[in-house]
């Protein structure tokens, strides 16, 4: 065979075959008795250099290429089947021992000068992986200038006369980095993976000028310089960017009709993103407390984020009216001044809609605490909300004090929904479901129950068109309150699947016991029952305790979510 | 990993060619030691951030001598230098007491690690010269290497790098006590 491709004439070192555990996995993950690649193997094999590092993936670069270029090609199908799998997972340490020019020439080793008439299979995968990686990890990544080889073996294949497939737009989608916000613990780890994977491998090289990019790499990775922190906030800065864009336009989406299309996939993959970038606004809050404009800016787009999510949701399920109601704050820049880089920035995008929307009356916004806990909830967490992330949750119910942290915009925003008396809009809703503003609960209810000192209170809660949840209400002693839910059927059709959350304010703790069951069938009173008790609730509080649930339900085979803030009675 | 010319130079000239990493806490001489070795002269440096590499010539072995600063926030880092070591040379300075035992947790932890589990250890029991310095014995009974150590090669040995005493006497020892490891 002709060895006419080389980007120099430095020979292949031939490494010396170590019976270690990493050249066994690949060997059985290669093995010629599998009928075809086993990913479980495969996976295996990059989990194993995952957790190993250092000089793993080296050595298991070398040990496929070396599977490749085996006479039979079962094995060499494999091991190119195991080198995509590696190449996905392993991320940079990986990458950057498959750009090495020793690799990469050793790769096409069987590549004949010209090229054949027909390509050999084992030929195909290789300019498949090949052009795979010019056309991801050479130009996404953050480290594309080190995959220099393989962007010129590229270039040298196609300038012999080799014709490189077309890759389906799927296959590429996997190696592409994905819009995650990341928290800067994250981001730190995954620098100093790739930092120290650099370095061992410059000191390997051990030419004059790897050495010298080796002693600087080594001052930043020892923190003399402060590259790193910069690039960790630049790109938190940069997803959040990225984020506030995806909000804005989801906005828009929402607001553009009453009736969204929610098969829109765009619609839909917004909505995805928003979700899950939620729970990392809490972990970078807690990382970055220090960095109080940053927090800031984050507990606000968190509550625009959860007025978007509720409004979608309430699309969703056909209820325009009360979707209308929720009036989005604004996503950029905060009214009071205390923007930051990022408000600034995100102005540059914005149509200037915001002011009308700063000036819009606070009343309106009942969703927005009200949204707060349900975020929670729909992360199904029971426990306290975490000191930064429910910090609007918690003003909303009125137990805690705000704190220092909630900018002064942000702040006047929250209390203006809880000192507001009972907004027209909301009092003028028939009450269904969700969202009544607190006052106008306790009002309703001392109407009700004129008698506060009465042990007993079986309060309604809600009721739709087919689920009443009541209350029953006690107070056990000074601290702790009893409390029995009931739950029944006004509707002539079953309902299955009952499962019910309450989330009590953070100062308190909440024990329930399990329900009685999930199913009610029609027109069943009090098919499920539920108790429990409420601590640290004391009857001197002076506010009034409020509470949000959330009961979700199957009837008429379709799901039904309801939520809401729940007031109790003096008791 | 046997290249074969090298091989052929073994047999032929004794001539090899090795790795040494020169470790220790900071402010114990490495760096001093290296360009002593590599210059004959002192050379005052700052505190070394990164590392420096020299190559030192002796007898027929070439040493790549690897020399890593000792600063806190260097140690962590200390570990990506020790793939294909041969041997440690591990740098204290005798009359930083206080000191002893933080040099003595850093070095069990470095020859703990799996890749250095083959290297031959050399101890140097640095500024000699210096006034109320504890000898090399006194040093060897403090790391206690005796009784933690019964498969690797170790040696303790004083030395002065001003003067270059106790350097050339290290390098030799390395060089004799790693010659049977590469026949085998």
């Amino acid at each position: 065979m002709s060895q006419g491709i080389y980007l120099s004439d430095v020979p292949v070192r031939r490494p010396a075959l170590a019976g270690n555990s990493l050249a066994r996995k690949m060997q059985r993950a290669c093995r010629l008795s599998l009928p075809e690649p086993d990913l479980a193997l495969n996976l295996d094999v990059a989990d194993f250099i995952n957790a190993k590092q250092g000089a793993a993936p080296r050595e298991a670069a070398i040990g496929i290429v070396r599977l490749i270029n085996s006479r039979d090609t079962h094995t060499a199908v494999f091991a190119l089947a195991l080198l995509d799998v590696l190449v996905k997972n392993c991320g940079y340490p990986f990458h950057l021992q498959i750009s090495r020019k020793e690799f990469l020439n050793e790769l096409v080793k069987k590549f004949p000068e010209r090229p054949p008439l027909r390509f050999t299979k084992v030929q195909r995968l290789i300019l498949t992986a090949i052009e795979e990686w010019y056309q991801t990890i050479c130009k996404h990544t953050n480290y594309k200038e080190d995959m220099g080889y393989i962007r010129d073996m590229h270039r040298l294949l196609k300038y012999k006369g080799y014709i490189f497939p077309k890759i389906k737009e799927e296959d590429l989608a996997v190696l592409r980095p994905g819009d995650h916000l990341k928290t800067p613990s994250e981001i730190q780890k995954e620098q100093e993976i790739a930092q120290a994977a650099k370095l061992e491998e410059l000191i390997r090289r051990g030419r004059p000028e790897d050495l010298k990019e080796a002693n600087k790499l080594m001052k930043v990775m020892a923190g003399f310089k402060e590259d790193n922190a910069i690039k960790s906030k630049q790109l938190i800065n940069d997803e959040l960017v990225k984020l506030k864009r995806k909000a804005d336009l989801f906005k828009d989406m929402l607001s553009a009709s009453e009736t969204p299309d929610f098969s829109n996939e765009t619609l839909v993959e917004l909505y995805s993103a928003l979700k899950v970038s939620q729970p990392k606004f809490q972990k970078i809050i807690e990382e970055e407390h220090e960095d109080d404009v940053l927090v800031q800016d984050l507990l606000q787009f968190n509550d625009t984020v959860n007025q978007l999510v509720q409004k979608y949701n309430l699309l969703k399920t056909g209820e325009a009216g009360q979707a209308a109601q929720i009036q989005v704050s604004s996503i950029s820049s905060p009214p009071a001044g205390s923007g930051g880089a990022l408000a600034n920035e995100i102005n540059l995008i914005d149509f200037g809609d915001d002011e009308e929307q700063a000036s819009s009356p606070q009343g309106q916004d009942s969703g927005n605490p009200v949204e707060d806990l349900l975020g929670d909830l729909n992360n199904l967490s029971f426990s306290q909300p975490s000191q930064g992330f429910g910090l609007g949750g918690s003003i909303s119910l009125g137990a805690s004090q705000p704190t220092a942290q909630v900018s002064s915009g942000s702040e006047f925003d929250l209390l203006g929904n809880l000192s507001n008396t009972p907004s027209p809009a909301a009092t003028a809703q028939p009450p269904k479901n969700t969202q009544f503003s607190g006052d106008d609960f306790t009002e309703a209810f001392g109407s009700i129950e004129p008698e506060n000192s009465v042990a007993h209170n079986r309060v309604e809660v809600s009721s739709s068109t087919s689920l009443k949840i009541e209350f029953d209400l006690s107070r056990k002693s000074e601290s702790s309150i009893n409390i029995t839910s009931f739950f029944s059927n006004v509707g002539p059709s079953p309902i299955s699947e009952l499962t019910f959350m309450v989330a009590v304010p953070k100062s308190m703790t909440l024990n329930l016991k399990p329900q009685s069951g999930n199913f009610i069938p029609g027109y069943g009173a009090d098919g499920v029952t539920q108790s429990g008790t409420i601590e640290n609730a004391f009857s001197n509080n002076g506010k009034p305790l409020k509470v949000k649930w959330k009961a979700s339900y199957v009837v008429n085979a379709t799901p039904v979510e309801e939520t809401a803030i729940f007031t109790f009675p003096q008791i | 990993m046997g290249n074969s010319i090298s091989r052929v130079m073994v047999k032929m000239f004794g001539y090899r060619e090795m790795k040494i990493l020169m470790l220790g806490l900071d402010n114990a001489g490495k760096t001093t030691i290296l360009y002593k070795l590599k210059l004959n002269k002192i050379k005052t440096s700052a505190p070394t951030v990164g590392f420096n590499v020299e190559t030192v010539s002796f007898r027929n072995v070439k040493f790549n001598m690897w020399d890593v600063g000792g600063q806190d926030r260097l140690r962590p880092l200390w570990r990506h230098y020790f793939p294909a070591t041969t041997a440690l040379i591990f740098v204290i300075d005798s009359q930083d007491m206080k000191r002893l035992n933080e040099a003595k947790e850093e070095l069990y932890s470095i020859i703990g690690d799996k890749e250095m589990e083959e290297v031959v250890l050399l101890v140097l029991a640095n500024k000699q010269d210096l006034k109320g310095s504890m000898n090399p014995q006194e040093i060897s009974d403090y790391l206690e290497l005796k009784s933690h150590l019964d498969s690797q090669l170790w040696c303790v040995i004083g030395s002065n790098a001003l003067t270059g005493q106790g350097l050339v006497e290290g390098l030799s020892w390395i060089t004799n006590n790693t010659k049977t490891k590469d026949k085998k």
